[in-house]
């Protein structure tokens, strides 16, 4: 079915310009026959750029795309369509033909010319139309079905052409949701069991990491994250391509990742003052998660200090991807982690301190928030009564209080949100 | 039977319904091909024109021809003459341009997606008349033009040939767009064409026949001429069918599926600027039968281009002829330009299809 190994389709430093504006920027793909690729990225990101370059519907400004080695562009039509089938995202479908006709379009590149389609024709269009679940509705016209149905019909069509490699723009956007499963199943059964490549430009990147085998993430037309759909999601990508704050969790059942992205909620104003600050919280045992989702969700460039690995603290860290200091569980922090804590509390603009437990295993942690410079921003999250904290019979309240007196008081983490927004003038 | 007929066709809906339509416009073509040797401005007894028919084109030695005593011998050849000479003649040439214009507009609408396409709106007939006028304007009379006349069309034709290519490759979303083009080239070329018939130096022009249309230059050679184009043009374009099917998918996925797309509606511009060319240098300006034609026969068969061109091109001539022999019988003893009656049917027809558009645009919007 496929050319002697190789990739299916490899782009190699693809550039294409639409007059001033640059759609892709030397962007180097390839898939492999029988693998299922998934482009991801926000709208205008490049990936039906990328579709239609592989089409040879554009033509590159820079590099080139090979399908099965051979350059799109010198291809012939027909060869080139039995090589390459596409389902755009939006796909008119003219005037009111009956599905197998519709479906029968699909064998153009198949037919002799000037002949009526073939017995295998037919054939091929029967099976498909069965497989589709339109068994008994052959002769209906394709403007009597819902929106669904013909996203579905249209692949029915790119199925028929029977090629090696699918370009798929958006196929599930129409489909309500046991259809989008049903479809994204289909097309990776076709890849794993028949070898065929394909590429889909998906918007829902659960499905995308749920059903591709990598997942490739385009950002203004610069490919920004490549690799397996098990790891190459992650809050931090979410956060610098789509803008939105996500969730990483993992599917109890695949191990898959999965996110629940939102968007960031804070007064736009603030925001714009506040964002893209270094910030180090110091926290443990889960006082500092809401701390840091909140900073993280408004693009503060966030780090964690001396918490134990497996922390409430430092899995959220790792789930939102920042630099942590941890030290392993049960033992007092070491000097080791103190002093990459010290470090990353050298490092940022601001610390933030979480209202964390003190026990004699952390106390070492508070006298080196004493030691930080004056004129180092240091804000004490938490209520004012310190002493119900103190699990270090009394060293703790001591050390609360002093750095109490050097820092900025806030009650929760929405409070701090705004205290870093405000102008320090306010500082009292 | 007429009431069985309306009864099968609510029991048994689309199906039925087409094939009735079918039969009626076969029922009415066979009419009219039987009838039309027989309209004019000097009626002939029908039963006359069968037996003129019979006897054959040639010398008609007695009255026992036309088939009764009451006819005189000279009688008897001067309707031979006329049927034979004139009739015939102008059968075939509304038939052969009725069949151009047909498909011609089935093409243009494939080819442009386009429901309101026509050769006669998209500026396409004007501009040929246009070219073909422009040899009055050089001294070349009429009678001496021959094949001068098509070559000159086609060159006139081919300046909003050449618009529309571009315009509906480029516009192809608002098809009012094209036709608003089509319409103000028309507009153009129709002043140019006033402008070079008035001038008309050696006098022998009928103004109205340029703009409006008629079959009265018909002769033999100019028949075999023009059911030649259109056997010629018909048969390419209706080998395009399929190509004309997927083209209704848009642009994009007919590439995808391997149509060479610039290619294909290059051609299809061509041939029906020439199609055009040959029909209006021998029979003028006559707009509609395109628009209206495949329009007709999507009603009977369905949107399957592979039907609709050769089918679009047996209604545009039974159309057309239908249209030039009420032009002739309309107000007698005067023959109407054929462009009148053709336009009496299309132009209400063109707004029925322009506001339906709108309604469904605005529905779905």
């Amino acid at each position: 079915m496929t050319g002697a190994g190789g990739p299916a389709v490899r782009a190699s430093d693809l550039t294409v310009r639409f007059r001033s504006v640059t759609a892709l920027s030397r962007v180097s793909i390839s898939v492999q026959p029988g693998e299922f690729l998934a482009l991801a990225g926000p709208n205008g990101s490049g990936k039906t750029t990328f579709v239609r370059a592989a089409l040879g519907l554009v033509v590159p400004s820079e590099g080139s795309v090979t399908l099965h080695g051979v350059p799109v562009g010198e291809m012939a039509l027909d060869a080139r369509a039995r090589t390459v089938a596409w389902m755009p995202q939006e796909e008119s479908v003219g005037d009111n033909v009956p599905l197998r006709e519709y479906v029968l379009y699909g064998r153009y590149p198949h037919a002799r010319r000037f002949t009526p389609a073939s017995e295998q024709d037919r054939l091929v269009a029967d099976r498909v139309l069965d497989d589709l679940g339109f068994r008994d509705r052959k002769d209906v016209g394709v403007q009597e079905l819902s929106g669904g149905e013909r996203q579905r019909l249209h692949l029915g069509r790119v199925l028929a052409q029977q090629t090696p490699i699918l370009l798929l723009d958006e196929p599930t956007s129409h489909l309500d949701m046991g259809y989008q499963l049903e479809m994204l199943e289909r097309v990776r059964r076709l890849a794993h069991t028949s070898g065929v490549a394909v590429v889909a430009a998906l918007h829902d990147l659960n499905l995308a990491a749920r059903y591709a085998d990598r997942i490739v993430v385009l950002h203004r037309g610069h490919v920004v994250a490549e690799g397996p759909s098990s790891s190459v999601l992650s809050p931090a990508l979410l956060r610098d391509v789509w803008g939105v704050v996500a969730d990483l969790k993992r599917d109890p059942q695949s191990g898959l990742p999965y996110l629940i992205p939102r968007l960031p909620t804070v007064d736009p104003v603030a925001s714009e003052v506040a964002r893209g600050l270094r910030i180090h919280v110091v926290g443990g045992g889960g006082s500092a998660a809401p701390i840091l989702r909140a900073l993280a969700a408004e693009g503060h460039r966030v780090s964690l200090g001396a918490v134990a690995l497996f922390d409430t603290d430092s899995e959220v860290a790792v789930e939102l991807g920042i630099p942590t200091a941890t030290e392993i569980p049960f033992v007092p922090l070491g000097e080791e982690v103190r002093a990459r804590n010290r470090l990353l509390m050298a490092e940022s603009e601001i610390v933030v301190v979480a209202p964390f437990d003190v026990g004699p295993g952390n106390l070492g942690v508070l006298d080196d928030l004493l030691a930080l410079p004056e004129t180092k921003s240091v804000f004490l999250v938490g209520p004012s009564a310190l002493a119900p904290r103190d699990f270090a019979a009394g060293a703790g309240t001591v050390r609360l209080t002093n750095l109490a007196t050097r820092s900025r008081r806030v009650e929760d983490d929405r409070e701090l949100l705004r205290a870093i927004a405000s102008p320090p003038a306010a500082h009292g | 039977m007429a009431v069985g007929g309306s009864a099968a066709a609510v029991a048994v809906p689309l199906r039925s319904r087409r094939r009735w339509l079918a039969l009626a416009l076969l029922a009415g073509g066979a009419v009219l091909l039987a009838v039309t040797p027989a309209v004019g401005p000097v009626p002939i007894p029908i039963a006359a024109v069968f037996a003129i028919l019979a006897h054959g084109p040639g010398n008609v030695g007695s009255a026992s021809v036309c088939g009764g005593a009451s006819v005189s011998a000279s009688q008897c050849r001067i309707w031979a003459e006329i049927v034979w000479q004139a009739r015939l003649p102008a059968m075939f040439l509304a038939l052969s341009a009725g069949a151009i214009l047909g498909l011609s507009g089935a093409a243009l609408q494939g080819v442009f997606r386009n429901p309101l396409a026509d050769p006669y709106l998209l500026g396409l007939s004007t501009g040929a008349a246009m070219g073909a006028a422009l040899l009055f304007v050089f001294n070349v009379g009429t009678s001496n033009a021959a094949l001068l006349l098509p070559a000159f069309a086609f060159l006139g034709g081919l300046i909003p040939g050449i618009v529309i290519f571009a315009v509906g490759r480029t516009a192809r979303r608002s098809a009012e767009t094209l036709v608003l083009t089509g319409v103000a080239l028309g507009a153009l070329f129709s002043s140019l064409l006033a402008t070079f018939l008035l001038y008309n130096p050696l006098g022998d022009i009928q103004v109205s026949f340029w703009l409006l249309g008629g079959m009265s230059d018909a002769t033999w050679l100019r028949d075999a001429l023009l059911v030649g184009v259109a056997l010629a043009v018909g048969g390419t374009i209706a080998l395009l069918g399929r190509e004309l099917n997927l083209l209704q998918l848009g642009e994009d996925v007919a590439q995808s599926v391997g149509v060479p797309v610039q290619r294909v509606t290059l051609l299809l511009v061509l041939l029906t600027t020439v199609g055009t060319a040959a029909a209006v240098a021998f029979t003028g300006v006559i707009g509609f039968v395109g628009l209206v034609s495949p329009h007709i026969v999507r009603r009977v068969v369905g949107p399957d281009y592979r039907k609709v061109v050769p089918l679009a091109g047996l209604v545009g001539a039974g159309f057309l002829l239908l249209a030039w022999d009420l032009a002739q019988t309309a107000l007698p003893p005067l023959v109407l330009p054929v462009g009148i009656p053709t336009s009496f049917v299309g132009a209400p027809f063109f707004l029925y299809l322009l506001y339906r558009r709108r309604s469904a645009s605005g529905a779905a919007a």
